[in-house]
């Protein structure tokens, strides 16, 4: 049976009455119309649909919207401050990084999950968050080359 | 010849939108009264459908229709019209549709599809394309021969043999009698999932006033609009397809794929738009696969080193539509020779029908899988004749006035293969190889490359160009953005043809068939080649309308004037001149009057004289061509067997670079899906013609920590076709990695593998066998 479920989405306060066991994927997607949010597999394994809840890193379709009960919940429309582009997404889109651009969102909030908690994370760990997304198109140079080019943004960022 | 916008490594229009997650793709569309699709797959994968009951589906809640493929009467198909949008009588692989369910959600739709009750009679499966030709196999297609193909396909009626291509040169086999030494293999390049990360998807709306609206994740809507106008009656110009972005294709979203099935269901609710978009194992198990190839090749050459005659049997098994294959096969089989010349060749192609989902496109086309078998078999005819294997292949590489296997001549404008090998040879070979240690065997293979388009002669990519009056340029063309950066190309391509910045040119994003112009399909790597000759084509003619328009405001004849991108004048005193801000309207004199045409143009480009097979399966098929060398540098893990490919080193001559950063995006992302096809891709079958391994859990594509480290290099002889001497790059790279990293394999540990892929469950079973007989 459908309940409301309270969270907020993109610093917006948002009630939902869906199913609680609906995926927080179906309900980006669906109920709120957030299309950038991206499905590419059935069983978690590409991490396109990577959102971040509460500053940590998420895969959207394993979660059902339950478990966001009173969470902040961050997608890659939340990112950019009208015009300009959040570090990340100016590094990313310059590196070389986008080609298709279907795992480019999962791996945006990947990279927001882990350089907004950790501006001094390490080449491994960068490595270790870059190694839970799969591209087809790249062969993963250009996006370490992107994440690398967003670390430094985002130390140099007043 | 120096350039003022190519060589330059400009950033992708498309870049902001799909950073923000603005991109459109097909399954973010929604339009109003849209209701959703969920499609039922057969039990079996080659059985008689004796009966299908609907009626406990129809009640369930939601549903709008259950619909099945009874009472379906066309055929369909670009080569062999033999696919049908829905079962209508038996099932020919796991992925085929049976029947559908339309509903309000897709949660809905699917809850439905349970209660589908369908009763079959199995018939024998065939997984395997040399056992399906066998003379006594039962028949997938009884009709196999009456169906409408092309004139240049040749079934053979009473088997499941769809296509046989015969190519001789010289005395073919008889050649084989002026070699010294003869080395053979048998070579698998088994079934894959191009795996895009988008999965397939369309939208289709059988409109009241009798159009059809479509929406698909595919790089053909005139293909699309064409095919689906034939089925339904309807004239060509009332189906409407459009194509949003696009995540990722590698092959698989060209040629006309689930439109037809989604259009199947559609049609039987007219006026509401019907999305389906498929899960990962339906995108593995019911659209397209790639190669499932079995290459059985010889070669022979003289004692010095000189290539004489190849042999080359290629049985396809081209899954339960041959549709799709059929130009796979011909490709595999006539450019299984490779970068070299040979004076004879006897190279055969069979298309088989197999109870697998049909094969179509795969990134390479054909050339990865002919080119795996002659590059395997380079290094173990150099181990024999012990010779240095690039050595061998200096010595017979295609260079100016040699004849390739199709008897095309070649031209120092084809590129020159020589100078990537070098390249290669300098980088990898001339430093000592790291000795074994207590972990790790080290090795380091090389293979050359040889790509043609693989087309159809009447192939055309289409321009529509239209200067404005501040004289910013919009351009709009066919050609399908899948991630390949074609739209970065046609800004260059079309700024320096018509020297303006590229910040004054907007390029199109979306193709919609009602305003796009035609293009026959984004495929063969082709775009930058043929789009943007059009592109030149257009400029041309633009320049050619500012220049005219001019001419009657500036008072003197046309060829009197010059042209720079800002001002149209006259040559012997630039300072009489026109800025084309004011002509691209035509020219508004004092009073009014208005003089010229508007500065918009339309034009097309195929290649020159691209033809069908002549009666010895030879002819100008291939035309243009890019050539490549590449190396792979393995470390083997002793403990598990697993390879691990530290280097990967590729030049190709591409002619005139237009982009450096995307054409190396190109290489490094076709390396990677090379090597996954080469250590981890397989589509598993089980006897009956299960797919055992749908998911990306289970079909393992290269993650970031498995992916090599790049050198990549490009040769920039200029081409005689595309635009400022470019050259195709966009399978090119797909092609080097399984033989490279194979005979690196051999080059470790001395054992020659013939199949792919090579996994540590095979290598530590190989490498425990060797001991044993040791």
């Amino acid at each position: 049976m459908a309940e409301k479920i309270s969270f907020t989405i993109n610093g917006q306060p948002t009630t939902v009455e869906v199913d609680p066991e609906m995926l927080v994927i179906d309900v980006i997607r669906e109920v709120l119309n957030l299309t950038g949010t991206k499905r590419g597999c059935d069983n978690s394994t590409c991490g396109s649909c990577t959102i971040v809840v509460n500053g940590k890193a998420t895969k959207s379709c394993n979660m059902p919207v339950k478990k966001i009960a009173g969470a902040d919940v961050l997608t890659v429309e939340g990112l950019a401050k009208g015009m300009e582009l959040h570090p990340i997404q100016k590094a990313i889109s310059e590196s070389g990084a986008i080609q298709c651009g279907f795992c480019t969102p999962g791996i945006v909030m990947e990279l927001y999950g882990l350089l907004e908690t950790n501006p001094q994370a390490t080449q491994t760990e960068i490595e270790n968050a870059l190694n839970k997304h799969l591209c087809r198109c790249t062969g993963y140079e250009p996006i370490r080359d992107g994440a690398l080019m967003a670390q430094k943004l985002i130390q140099e960022r007043k | 010849m120096k350039f003022k916008y190519l060589g330059k490594s400009y950033n992708r229009p498309d870049a902001i939108a799909k950073v923000t997650g603005k991109a459109v793709y097909l399954d973010d569309i929604r339009i109003p009264g849209m209701l959703h699709a969920a499609i039922l797959r057969p039990e079996y994968a080659h059985a008689n459908i004796l009966s299908i009951s609907t009626e406990e589906a129809e009640k369930m809640p939601g549903v709008v229709k259950v619909v099945t493929g009874k009472g379906c009467k066309y055929h369909y198909g670009d080569n062999i019209r033999d696919l049908v949008p829905m079962a209508i009588d038996k099932v020919r692989y796991i992925g085929e549709p049976v029947a559908a369910v339309v509903a309000d959600t897709k949660a809905n739709a699917e809850a439905a599809l349970a209660k589908i009750k369908v009763e079959y009679e199995p018939l024998p499966v065939y997984i395997d394309g040399r056992e399906a030709m066998k003379p006594d196999a039962v028949l997938i297609h009884k009709e196999n021969g009456q169906y409408w193909h092309l004139p240049h396909i040749k079934p053979t009626p009473g088997t499941n043999i769809a296509n046989t291509y015969h190519l001789i040169k010289g005395k073919g086999a008889e050649g084989f009698k002026d070699a010294d030494v003869i080395v053979e293999g048998d070579f698998h390049y088994p079934l894959g999932s191009c795996a895009a990360i988008e999965p397939h998807g369309a939208i289709v709306w059988f409109k009241e006033d009798h159009t059809i609206d479509v929406w698909s994740s595919s790089i053909c809507p005139f293909i699309i609009r064409e095919d689906l106008a034939h089925s339904y009656g309807v004239p060509v110009s009332d189906v409407r397809v459009r194509i949003p972005d696009i995540g990722g294709c590698f092959g698989y979203k060209s040629d006309i794929t689930v439109e037809q099935t989604i259009a199947w269901i559609a049609s039987f609710v007219p006026g509401r738009p019907v999305k389906w978009v498929a899960s990962r194992k339906e995108d593995i198990t019911s659209t397209l696969l790639g190669h499932g190839i079995h290459s059985k090749m010889r070669i022979g050459a003289r004692k010095d080193g000189k290539l004489i005659a190849i042999q080359n049997e290629v049985v396809h098994t081209g899954g339960a539509y041959a549709d799709t294959p059929v130009n796979v096969t011909m490709a595999a089989t006539h450019n299984c020779a490779g970068g070299y010349e040979w004076e004879h060749c006897d190279l055969i192609g069979y298309t088989v029908y197999t109870n697998t989902p049909p094969v179509g496109a795969f990134r390479g086309y054909g050339h990865q899988e002919g080119q795996f078998a002659v590059e395997r078999l380079m290094d173990i005819l150099a181990r024999k004749l012990n010779m240095d294997p690039i050595k061998l292949r200096e010595m017979n590489y295609l260079s100016e006035g040699k004849t390739n296997s199709l008897g095309e001549m070649m031209w120092k404008t084809h590129g020159d293969i020589r100078q990537c090998s070098d390249y290669v040879k300098e980088k990898v070979f001339s430093k000592p190889k790291p000795a074994e240690d207590e972990n790790y065997y080290y090795g380091r293979g090389f293979a050359a490359v040889s790509k043609s388009p693989k087309g159809a002669p009447f192939s055309t990519k289409g321009c529509y160009m239209k200067m404005n009056i501040d004289g910013s340029v919009n351009v709009s063309m066919g050609g399908a953005e899948v991630g390949q950066g074609l739209r970065t190309v046609v800004r260059q391509v079309t700024a320096e043809a018509l020297k303006i910045d590229p910040e004054r040119v907007r390029v199109y994003n979306d193709i919609d068939t009602l305003y796009s112009p035609y293009e026959w399909q984004t495929i063969g790597s082709m775009f930058t080649t043929q789009g943007g000759r059009a592109i030149i084509r257009a400029a041309d003619k633009l320049i050619a309308i500012l220049k005219n328009t001019a001419a009657q405001v500036l008072k003197t004849d046309v060829d009197y004037l010059e042209y720079d991108g800002d001002y149209v004048y006259l040559r012997n005193d630039p300072s009489i001149r026109v800025s084309v801000k004011e002509i691209t309207r035509g020219y508004i004199t004092s009073d009014g009057i208005t003089v010229g045409e508007v500065a918009q143009a339309v034009s097309d480009a195929r290649l020159p004289r691209y033809m069908n097979p002549d009666a010895n399966g030879q002819g100008s098929l291939g035309v243009s061509y890019t050539f490549g060398a590449t190396a792979a540098e393995i470390r083997i893990e002793k403990k598990t067997g697993k390879v691990i490919v530290d280097n990967f080193t590729s030049a190709f001559d591409i002619g005139q670079v237009i982009n450096p950063q995307q054409a190396r995006g190109s290489v490094t992302g076709g390396v990677t899906i090379g090597m996954g096809a080469a250590i981890s891709e397989k589509v598993e079958f089980s006897e009956d013609g299960k797919i055992l391994n749908p998911h990306l859990f289970k079909y393992h594509i290269p993650t970031y920590k498995e992916a090599p480290k790049q050198d990549v290099e490009f040769i920039e002889n200029p081409d005689a076709i595309g635009p400022f001497g470019a050259r195709g790059i966009g399978e090119h790279s797909v092609i080097g990695p399984a033989p490279a990293i194979l005979n690196a394999i051999y080059d470790a540990v001395g054992i020659d593998f013939y199949e792919i892929p090579v996994t540590p469950d095979v290598l530590k079973k190989a490498l425990e066998s060797r001991q044993e007989v040791k």
